[in-house]
């Protein structure tokens, strides 16, 4: 296996200040604009921040709570791929905390971390939805079922990677 | 409106509709503890510690956010709502450290008081983890969120109130708390230090920083801030016979729970070591220590010495606008009854009195129309050369929840940047003195569109069509040539101004202190009117840089004017107080303040008598008015401190703090307050009014006063505006402010829109183009900066800002640096054909090019020595606001 996914856009500050003059002086827009910053630039570096604001006509420590607020909404950079370990109770039970465990290993990084190389980032949440196929995780967009030791090591194994 | 009837703990009672439970509580004397409400901030209900029943159905209700409704029966204090409110501030002081014996926010803690009130110990629930204190460096504000009971007051008071926007909530869940942007320190954010958030934090997670500052207080006077003209309600605190601590007053109608950095924490200048505890009289070149009865002796000697030998008009006075209304009207009854000279004058002089002579030649009244709330429900704001956020900070904040949260629309007129123009629709950059052009081309857009108000303007005012005419050569492009603004945008705010509802313009220093200081303020009062916001709605608002500008010439320490604007040259307002004083007036109007120094060089002044002021740090040429007052045959000063122009006295008398006296100051509005004393007087400095007293009496004209109280009985009765204010009544909202029926010139308001004589007049005036000097191609304008009031006389004695004020730097666009080789923190020299004067350079992006700011005290010096002494020659206003130089680097 090769790459998992597309390396995702990263954009220059000065495509990103032409997203936000898009929204000038609109206050609802702050969610849908910083949706759309991160969605281009994988992340809302905070040297944005104080632009959105002059913007939008809110204070800057107003967008940074409303930022900091949603666990959906990212202030550092994001690796390529997000893995996401489930903590569901079905998963649980059915050993995904070794999963999370074993994944912690091989990318050498905590949860909420990014590894150096900024090809993962490891987050956990909460059931995915498809409990019948317990433990689970999920690799950007794509479900990883029937986890096990051998599997992980598959996807994230020193040998698969290069 | 109808009222509701209630049941509130058995007894009927009736409030209107959408009053709160809680107000109607508190208004009948009910106490229900509340934690996250305050009368200043919108209810969030978020603690539910103010939870009462209502017996008909058990419902707990949440009083702070909840109306009343017919039939409500309300129990606030059922054994049900003791046991919640019980529970919550368990939960509360469960993750509130054990700290709260050594907690400095003492008493002041409403939770502490609130637990010790239910009997909860503070040790019952388990704690959990915590934030802790963030490390800061500025000698005001301390944070521990470790303290924090996330009621969010704070952030709500620094956006809603003070619309800083310094902090806000950051993250969520148990993680959450109140943080600055990127979680910096206090000193590195928006924060401007304005004390409000420590003031309405109910824990000790926000206080005072320095030891010195906290503790216990035993004693609190309310009295009024003595910094700007706004004038804002303070509670000192004291302990040990000190002042400890400043609060905002939270029902003032100035200043509604807020304050800035200055009447925060600026007062400490009043328990300097610089302030002078005992009179001192030059002997030999030194001066050495003196008693009073010496001091006064040789006072009234030397004055009385000079008046004889070379006559009353030999000598001259200059009052101060730091001093309250009984102390300058005693001052100039002093000069006039006892001296027999009109010389007096007042420190406003540098830079209201071109309002004086521009409003009352326009709306005939001499000050601003409306009041703080008028201007905070105006729906088009102009302000034209000022920054309030400096020079007036209840103003600024006043102007910006208009603007952010009222749906007013913003329009800021000034060549800087100023910190208001964030807020604002239009931020024009009009070239500095052209603002004359852009006013009358505002007036022409709106009479040539026919947007103006016809039935005020034909039925309220006079001289319309010869105005209009000389509007004739300012058109668009005209006044966009002179002024470099576009068209679009001059079309465009005239249109806002023209068709706005209500509108005010607030002006400041940025206009009064040219050469065409008048004209510009004429210019304003004619689109006022034109426009229909002249008293009857919106306002002309005329910002004073220092406190009691409006009262000390309300009060006549004027040369031209008697108590009331009664000009002394009509025999009949002379004759009223010859009367009332029992001696003869002279009947020619004196000098005015930068005269005096002109006529002590020409050698027709001998003496002087300076109370409060400080002519060497505030005149233009410095050097040249040090010389001319040392030339004196005799000077005495009375001042707090031994200031430039107090070392070149003969005698120096030693006057008592704001906080050591009692009397009136009227602020910017014409709302005239109650200075109440807070401690003795330090060492043997003495009140003004007392000092003044002394003299007369040595002299032996003694003056029948004994009290500041009477004093102002006075003045009720000479000034016919001051009449209604009885002095107990000072501080009861709004009595100084309401319209008084009888219309006629004694009312203090506009009344509904009339003017005192009947009619607004409409007054021409030209824009004339000053050409710079060749070989000074930048401008340099001089203005406060927030830790530096004035030039400084008191904020440099202020312990804690002068310890983090960093002296001033000469700010510069960075496009000129460039140009020029200067980066930032270079040593550098400015020049002017006047003077030179060395400073660190500051690279500021938002500075227009071609333009450079600098403070008025600049690293201990004046930057006045700059300027040439050009007077305008209407209000006789120094033009000390800006000045053609070059910069080099050193
Ligand atoms: S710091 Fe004080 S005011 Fe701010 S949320 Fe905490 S307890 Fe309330
Ligand atoms: S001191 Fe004033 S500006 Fe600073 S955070 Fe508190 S309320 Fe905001
Ligand atoms: S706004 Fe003016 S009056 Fe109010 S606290 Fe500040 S300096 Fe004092
Ligand atoms: S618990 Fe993991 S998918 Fe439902
Ligand atoms: S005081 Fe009413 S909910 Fe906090």
């Amino acid at each position: 296996m090769t790459k998992l996914q597309q390396k995702k856009p990263k954009i220059s500050m000065k495509q990103i200040e032409k997203i936000i003059t898009e929204y000038q002086g609109k206050k609802w827009a702050l969610i849908p604009l910083v949706q759309k910053i991160q969605e281009q630039a994988g992340y809302i570096p905070p040297e944005t921040i104080p632009i959105i604001a002059r913007h939008l006509g809110l204070f800057p420590a107003q967008v940074q709570g409303v930022v900091t607020f949603y666990a959906q909404l990212y202030t550092t950079p994001r690796g390529n791929n997000v893995v996401r370990v489930c903590r569901g109770t079905a998963c649980h039970v059915r050993g995904g905390k070794s999963i999370l465990k074993l994944v912690k290993q091989h990318l050498g990084i905590d949860e909420g971390e990014t590894t150096e190389d900024m090809e993962y980032t490891l987050e956990t949440v909460a059931c995915i939805g498809v409990c019948a196929l317990a433990p689970n995780l999920m690799i950007n967009k794509e479900t990883h079922g029937n986890m096990n030791p051998k599997k992980v090591a598959r996807l994230f194994g020193k040998s698969e990677k290069e | 409106m109808d009222t509701i009837t209630i049941i509130l703990n058995g007894v009927e009672v009736s409030g209107y509709p959408s009053t709160t439970i809680l107000d109607l509580a508190r208004e009948l004397g009910v106490n229900i503890p509340t934690l996250c409400h305050d009368p200043n901030l919108a209810s969030t209900g978020a603690c539910r510690l103010c939870l009462v029943e209502d017996e008909r159905n058990g419902a707990l209700l949440a009083s702070c956010v909840t109306s009343i409704t017919p039939g409500m029966n309300i129990n606030t204090n059922s054994p049900r709502v003791i046991e919640h409110r019980k529970k919550i501030l368990k939960l509360l002081l469960a993750s509130h450290p054990d700290s709260c014996l050594v907690c400095d926010k003492g008493n002041r803690c409403q939770l502490r008081q609130l637990a010790a009130q239910m009997g909860i110990g503070l040790n019952e629930f388990q704690r959990l983890p915590q934030n802790d204190i963030i490390e800061e460096v500025n000698p005001f504000i301390e944070r521990d969120l470790s303290k924090c009971i996330m009621c969010g007051k704070c952030i709500r008071a620094d956006q809603e109130l003070v619309v800083e926007g310094a902090i806000d909530y950051i993250h969520r869940g148990s993680l959450v708390k109140a943080a600055t942007l990127n979680e910096v320190p206090l000193e590195k954010s928006e924060c401007t230090f304005c004390g409000t958030c420590v003031a309405i934090c109910p824990t000790g997670a926000i206080m005072e920083k320095e030891r010195a500052y906290t503790g216990t207080v035993t004693n609190t006077v309310t009295t009024v801030c003595p910094y700007c003209g706004c004038g804002c309600t303070i509670l000192l605190g004291v302990k040990d016979g000190k002042v400890i601590q400043a609060r905002p007053a939270e029902g003032s109608p100035v200043n509604a729970g807020t304050l800035c950095v200055r009447g925060a924490y600026g007062w400490d200048f009043i328990s300097s070591s610089e302030r002078l505890t005992t009179p001192l009289i030059r002997e030999n070149g030194e001066f050495r220590e003196a008693t009073w009865e010496e001091a006064l002796a040789a006072v009234a000697e030397g004055l009385g010495k000079i008046k004889e030998s070379s006559g009353p008009d030999s000598l001259a006075v200059y009052g101060s606008t730091r001093c309250t209304n009984e102390e300058n009207y005693v001052l100039q009854r002093f000069t006039r009854g006892i001296l027999g000279t009109n010389n007096i004058d007042n420190g406003s002089r540098l830079y209201s009195s071109a309002s004086l002579t521009g409003l009352g030649a326009t709306i005939g009244y001499a000050g601003t129309t409306g009041s703080f709330d008028v201007l905070e429900r105006s729906k088009v704001i102009i302000v034209i050369g000022a920054n309030p956020e400096i020079s007036a900070p209840a103003v600024a904040y006043a102007i910006k929840r208009a603007a952010k949260y009222k749906g007013a629309e913003l329009c800021v007129i000034d060549p800087c940047f100023t910190q208001l123009a964030r807020f604002a629709r239009f931020w024009l950059q009009p070239k500095v003195g052209t603002d004359i052009a852009l006013l009358n081309g505002l007036a022409k857009v709106i009479i040539d569109k026919k947007k103006f108000d016809m039935e005020f303007v034909s039925r309220m005012t006079d001289n319309f069509r010869k105005w209009e005419e000389s509007l004739e050569r300012y058109t668009t492009d005209y006044v966009k040539k002179v002024t470099g603004i576009p068209a679009r945008e001059i079309q465009q705010v005239a249109q806002l101004l023209a068709e706005a509802e209500e509108a005010s313009i607030v002006y400041g220093n940025g206009v009064t202190q040219y050469a065409t200081g008048t004209d510009a303020v004429i210019a304003i009062a004619n689109l006022a009117m034109l426009t229909g916001n002249a008293g009857r709605l919106g306002g002309i608002f005329a910002l004073q840089r220092e406190n009691n500008a409006r009262g000390a010439c309300d009060t006549g320490a004027l040369p031209d004017f008697l108590p009331g604007y009664l000009s002394i040259t009509e025999p009949q307002n002379r004759q009223k107080f010859e009367e009332k004083w029992g001696v003869k007036l002279p009947s020619a109007a004196g000098y005015s303040a930068l005269e005096m120094i002109e006529k002590i060089r020409e050698g027709k002044l001998k003496g002087m008598l300076i109370m409060g002021e400080n002519p060497v740090e505030s005149f233009p040429q410095p050097a040249q008015v040090k010389e001319a007052l040392s030339s004196l045959d005799f000077l005495v000063v009375a001042d707090m401190f031994l200031s430039e122009t107090a070392r070149l006295a003969s005698v120096v008398l030693p006057a008592a703090s704001f906080a050591e006296k009692e009397g009136t100051f009227t602020n910017f509005e014409g709302r005239v307050q109650r200075l109440h004393k807070v401690t003795e007087p330090v060492g043997n400095s003495l009140p003004d009014v007392d000092i003044l007293l002394g003299l007369a009496e040595a002299m032996d004209s003694p003056l029948p006063y004994s009290s500041s109280q009477e004093v102002m009985e006075e003045i009720e009765e000479t000034v016919p505006f001051y009449r209604h204010l009885a002095f107990g009544e000072a501080e009861k909202k709004d009595s100084d402010l309401a319209d008084v029926d009888d219309g006629g010139t004694a009312t203090r308001r506009l009344h509904k829109g009339l003017f005192p004589s009947g009619f607004g007049r409409f007054s021409p005036v030209k824009y004339i183009a000053a050409l710079p000097p060749e070989g000074y191609p930048l401008t340099l304008v001089v203005g406060s900066v927030r830790f530096s009031f004035g030039s400084g006389g008191r904020s440099s004695r202020s312990d804690r800002m002068s310890r983090f004020y960093n002296n001033g730097c000469i700010e510069i666009n960075s496009t000129d640096a460039v140009k020029l080789g200067i980066s930032d923190g270079d040593k550098v020299k400015v020049k002017s054909a006047h003077g030179e004067l060395e400073g660190i350079a500051s690279i500021n992006a938002d500075l227009h090019r071609g333009m450079l700011f600098a403070p008025v005290s600049l690293l201990g010096s004046s930057v006045y020595k700059l300027f040439a002494t050009v007077i305008d020659p209407q209000s006789k206003t120094p033009a000390i606001k800006s000045c053609n130089v070059r910069l080099e680097r050193v």
